[in-house]
């Protein structure tokens, strides 16, 4: 929790000027959303209105659904249309216990969020094998056919007749006209708001982003997709249970017409309408979807589904960044820094590890990686036979050949992401070969990606430090201070500014940090200018001959692969042609199919 | 004619290519070469708008293209081949003829003319005229690909590596082909590895190397020219 | 025993071609496009709420017109809901706007149906006479259910494999690049599949009519029944949806028959899970996925 102190604290002296430069605007939309569900939570009870009092109940658990259909949404990834279903089952958990069968409230709670949270795990189920419109239409499937489940079990439902539950101790006021329910639901969406901000703190939340951003760099930093999905899933579904379960003494009566598909759709709406991702979003979006129309037009109460039809339409092709995220747009481009010459230069970086003891000795004869006799098929069509390839600690390994040559299935099963059909392949003495992507990258395997993956919701240093969170010791002394003076010069520049160069060392930084004894750079100098080639060489060597590190260097820039590699491997057709030292490879007529104006076989 | 100055793109934010400039005349081809991932295919693509360039202009008869969508470009007249013999496999070979025309709408005897024309060269098409394009050989699908090209009788033909997947020996008949066509006043731009063969049938010549170009000569110099870039080279991977 | 089988099974083959149709009502789209038009149900609907409105009680001379006429204005309706569902997008799918806008139209066509006609659903009587099977009575729109199915699938076929502009939207699914390379007009194309998809809904909404209770929250039925045909089918293969279609409309009627009424859309559910955790490229997809 020490992060969470720390998190919240820094970004508090900045509010003070308008004109920031802070990255994120999460924590002044925290405090305005906190402000304003207090103020419409608490503000009719004390005035004395008991319809706005009722009102205002009822929009600020709305409020709560949307909140975690947001994180499930945007920092999860999961397109879920079926959140009035999770609702549903909270309310009916507890109004079956308390109102039907007499029980404590408390069991009653726990009856509502057990419920809920047994709906989130069987939406979780699919997410697991299907993304995108299959998921969106198995919630939403699941939206349609709670209800009609509703009304079939009337023994345990009471079916359309529905149940009513009154709880008289929750709303007598306490003080100030204040009734114990009006603090509860004043409260709850404050704490679900808070929790949102504190998970995005989090090394977890930023773990479940470049989850939903990008499963395959996830998988590289040990991440399970699956695993953060299903714990995303939960985590909503406990919160929207919750809000079922206040949702019953707040209405006092239940029936089915309450958990129609439409609810999950203004929910859904709410988000959209009020902007993506944003923590304010929910907030806005529920009071423009639901309160408008409900309450604010109340004589055009059949316009409603109409009227947040046509809005949700027309935000989606005209603001598609929703309501608060226009707002943040601006703001970004107002203010947003970084990039530029300094946006990200790497000699901090290289200073940090020239100042580090160098290993001794001569690299050691243990391979890392082995592998053998490997080949890997697609149905008919072979993509790698029978290849050899090995890699020392120290070593910079080439790997080089044409388009179609069976570079990246040779990389894919290094990095775990497919298996071999035959073959073995070992890491660090270890038989690896049918050991998934996530945990080979736990073993210290790090890679970077042809197109480097930045995620732009986060700050520079967030981008960096993904790569902390997939550690597990503490790193060097002189890391630890480096990773402190990029925390410093870079938690609030913006990554959509850097240059594709710089983007290319972030992300080396990134797969550094993460204590990662072999590095894979897949053609790393694509795109980079001559000055930031020779500068990714000098690094590349520096990994190598300091650190130790292992580099297998992907490159189709033969000069850089021919400068710094020790031992280049060719691969033609799927099979291994030529592999050995460069001077020796230069002169190979295997190898001079690749040179331009080089004899082809 | 065909005039790319200063072109600067690549796909995503990655700047493949830097600055590069080209003209072809109609009745010329253009060979350029260099080695895998150095940008030839992401210079045709940028020419002919799939990738927007982040600088630079691409001019038609002196009309700018750049910026517009790929299938107005190939209305406009500039049409590419996209290299690994691409067709619509589920497509028969006369209907894959007849996507062609989609680049010259409304020229129904035009059609009628060129089919006959592509018949004559390569009766191949012909024959399995009624076959579905997935059930040909790699060879005759790049031979369908540039007839379907050839059916939209463009002002400018961009060729991206005819030779991938193919045997060598089918080649030559393509490419002499693609002179002829050049010949009837097309300006032609191929991309090809494969330089020893693909050499005698072009007019001029370009290395690209890392996104730049390396060297532009007359095709008739280009044996030369690589010669003493391979020395250079040989003699600093042997220095280490 | 044996006649009430048979029963079940020609009345599920019939509820499930319409879930074949819409399916492939899907499938137009989502081959030219990558989008899945969520507002296919109640564009369905619509169908029917044109064939209450305009051609109730009326006979085939009258019918027959208002058919067409009906299954045009659906047509140029889902016209103008594909150019704003793509306006945001630059060629295909690269964003999920598409999932929210189609949602949001789904939405605002069922609040117009249930602003002009009210909650509650109404019967129409069509033309087509009904006929006795194994004895029991049957509405002709059973049967008119099954003969558009095969109908339009043959239509289909023709249009996509034999007209220029067909075949133009099947070169743009089986290869999107090389389409745009071609010179194919890319967004027209696209615009004119969402046509097509509501010419195929609409008018088999309007046709059978009759053995459809319309209104306004019907079309979340036939959008989840329809999705799971084309899912059971193999996304994109139309062919699939003739077995799709009718299975998951014969698992249907045999939960009615043996469980309830009720639990037919969860049986469609449990389907739909059950085939995307097993084989997720459906039961027909993986041999024919890019086939049209």
């Amino acid at each position: 929790m020490a992060v969470t102190a720390k998190a919240i604290a820094a970004p508090s002296g900045t509010t003070s000027a308008p004109a920031s430069k802070s990255f994120s605007s999460d924590f002044p939309q925290l405090l305005m959303g906190i402000v304003l569900i207090a103020m419409t939570g608490l503000g009719p009870s004390m005035l004395g209105n008991s319809y706005w009092e009722h009102t205002f109940q009822l929009v600020n658990i709305y409020v709560a659904v949307a909140v975690f259909q947001n994180f499930l949404f945007v920092d999860a990834g999961q397109k879920s249309f079926g959140q009035g279903a999770i609702l549903g089952l909270g309310a009916y958990g507890f109004a079956i216990a308390v109102g039907l069968n007499g029980l404590p409230v408390i069991i009653g709670l726990l009856a509502g969020i057990v419920a809920a949270t047994a709906g989130g795990l069987l939406f979780a189920l699919p997410a697991l094998r299907v993304q995108g419109f299959h998921l969106g239409f198995v919630t939403m499937s699941a939206g349609i056919v709670f209800p009609q489940l509703l009304v079939q079990f009337d023994w345990l439902t009471r079916g359309i007749n529905g149940i009513s539950v009154k709880l008289p101790g929750l709303t007598d006021p306490l003080l100030f006209g204040l009734s114990p329910m009006t603090l509860i639901v004043t409260l709850f969406p404050i704490l679900a708001l808070l929790l949102h901000f504190v998970l995005r703190q989090s090394p977890l939340g930023r773990r479940m982003r470049i989850a939903a951003e990008s499963p395959e760099a996830a998988r590289s930093l040990g991440i399970r997709p699956g695993f953060m999905r299903s714990l995303a899933f939960v985590i909503a579904s406990v919160g929207t249970g919750i809000s079922g379960v206040l949702y019953v003494p707040a209405v006092g009566f239940i029936s089915p017409q309450g958990f129609l598909v439409d609810l999950s759709f203004v929910f859904f709406f709410a988000v959209v309408v009020g902007g993506r991702g944003q923590l304010l979003g929910p907030i806005i979006g529920i009071w423009i979807i639901h309160v408008l129309p409900t309450i604010i037009l109340v004589q055009l109460i059949d316009y409603r589904l109409l009227v947040y039809g046509i809005l949700t339409l027309l935000v989606v092709i005209l603001f598609p960044d929703g309501v608060v995220g226009t707002f943040e747009s601006w703001r970004r481009k107002r203010s947003q820094v970084g990039g530029g010459e300094r946006g990200f230069r790497l000699d901090r970086f290289t200073d940090a590890i020239r100042s580090m003891v160098p290993v001794t000795g001569k690299p050691s004869d243990v391979p890392i990686i082995e592998v053998r006799n490997a080949t890997k098929k697609f149905g008919q069509v072979v993509a790698i036979e029978d290849v050899d390839m090995v890699v020392r600690p120290g070593e910079i390994h080439g790997l080089v050949g044409a388009n179609g040559s069976g570079k990246t299935s040779l990389l894919n099963v290094l990095t775990g992401l497919s298996r071999l059909n035959s073959g073995t392949y070992s890491f660090n003495g270890r038989d690896v070969t049918r050991v998934p992507a996530d945990a080979i990258a736990k073993l210290g395997l790090g890679r970077t990606f042809q197109t480097p993956r930045m995620f732009p919701s986060l700050s520079v240093w967030d981008n960096i430090r993904i790569g902390l969170d997939a550690r597990d010791e503490a790193l060097e002394p002189e890391f630890a201070t480096l990773a402190q003076s990029l925390d410093r010069d870079f938690a609030n520049d913006s990554p959509a500014l850097l240059s594709h160069g710089q983007r290319r060392l972030v992300e080396v930084v990134r797969v550094v940090f993460k204590q990662s004894s072999i590095l894979l750079f897949d053609e790393p100098a694509a795109g980079l200018s001559p000055e930031e080639r020779a500068e990714f060489a000098d690094l590349v060597r520096l990994l190598s001959r300091t650190l130790g590190k292992a580099i297998i260097l992907v490159e189709h820039d033969l000069d850089l692969v021919w400068g710094i590699a020790d031992t280049i491997t060719v691969l033609e057709t799927g099979r291994v042609v030529a592999s050995g030292a460069p001077a020796v490879l230069a002169k190979d007529p295997a190898v001079q199919h690749l040179f331009v104006g080089g004899r082809h076989a | 004619m065909l005039e790319v100055s200063n072109l600067t793109a690549g796909y995503g934010d990655i700047p493949v290519l830097r600055d590069v400039s080209l003209k072809v005349a109609p009745g010329e081809i253009l060979l350029i070469g260099g080695e895998n991932g150095a940008g030839k295919s992401t210079l045709l693509r940028a020419i002919a708008g799939f990738n927007r360039p982040s600088a630079g202009s691409v001019k038609l008869d002196g009309v700018e293209l750049s910026g517009l969508p790929p299938e107005k470009i190939a209305r406009d007249g500039l049409r590419l081949v996209l290299d690994g013999h691409r067709v619509f496999p589920e497509l028969s070979v006369f209907d894959n003829l007849r996507m062609g025309t989609a680049a010259r709408p409304g020229d129904r005897a035009g059609f009628g003319r060129a089919i006959e024309e592509i018949y004559a060269v390569f009766p191949i098409l012909k024959d399995k005229s009624k076959a579905m394009a997935r059930d040909l050989s790699g060879g005759q699908q790049q031979i369908l690909a540039l007839g379907q090209a050839f059916m939209a009788r463009p002002k400018v033909l961009l060729c991206d590596e005819p030779s991938i997947g193919l045997a060598q020996a089918l080649l030559p008949p393509i490419l002499a082909f693609l002179r002829k066509w050049a010949e009837s006043g097309t300006a032609v731009v191929i991309v090809e590895q494969h330089l020893a063969v693909t050499r005698p049938y072009t007019d001029r010549a370009m290395i690209i190397q890392r996104g730049q170009v390396a060297l532009s000569c007359a095709s008739s110099e280009l044996d030369e020219k690589l010669e003493a870039l391979q020395q250079a080279r040989a003699q600093a991977y042997a220095a280490g | 025993m044996l006649s009430e089988i048979i029963i079940i099974v020609v009345r599920g083959i019939a509820i499930g071609s319409i879930f074949s149709i819409i399916a492939m009502s899907f499938n137009v789209v989502h081959n030219a496009t990558g989008i899945f038009n969520f507002a296919q149900g109640n564009i369905f609907i619509l169908g029917g709420f044109g064939a209450y409105l305009l051609a109730n009680q009326v006979g085939l001379e009258i019918w027959l017109p208002v058919l067409i006429l009906v299954t045009l204005a659906i047509g140029a309706l889902v016209a103008l809901q594909g150019w704003i569902t793509l306006l945001p997008l630059h060629s295909s799918v690269e964003q999920d706007s598409w999932l929210i806008s189609t949602v949001s139209v789904s939405v605002i066509i069922g609040a117009v149906l249930l602003l002009t006609l009210g909650p509650f659903p109404f019967n129409v009587q069509g033309p087509v006479p009904g006929f006795r099977l194994m004895g029991s009575k049957t509405p002709g729109a059973y049967g008119l259910a099954i003969a558009a199915m095969v109908a339009w699938y043959l239509v289909l076929r023709f249009f996509l494999r034999r007209t220029f502009t067909g075949l133009a939207i099947s070169a743009l699914s089986q290869d999107f690049d090389a389409a745009r390379a071609a010179g194919l007009p890319v967004r027209r194309l696209q615009i004119a599949a969402f046509a097509i998809s509501g010419l195929v809904a609409g008018s088999v909404g309007f046709m059978v009519a009759p053995m459809v209770s319309v209104s306004p929250d019907a079309g979340m039925r036939y959008v989840l029944n329809g999705f799971v045909a084309a899912v059971v089918g193999g996304i994109g293969n139309n062919t699939g949806t003739l077995i799709g279609g009718p299975l998951v409309g014969v698992i249907a009627m045999l939960t009615a028959y043996k469980i309830g009424g009720a639990y037919q859309d969860l049986a469609s559910l449990l389907v739909l899970v059950t085939i995307l955790m097993l084989w997720p490229q459906g039961l027909f997809g993986r041999a024919a996925a890019r086939r049209v």
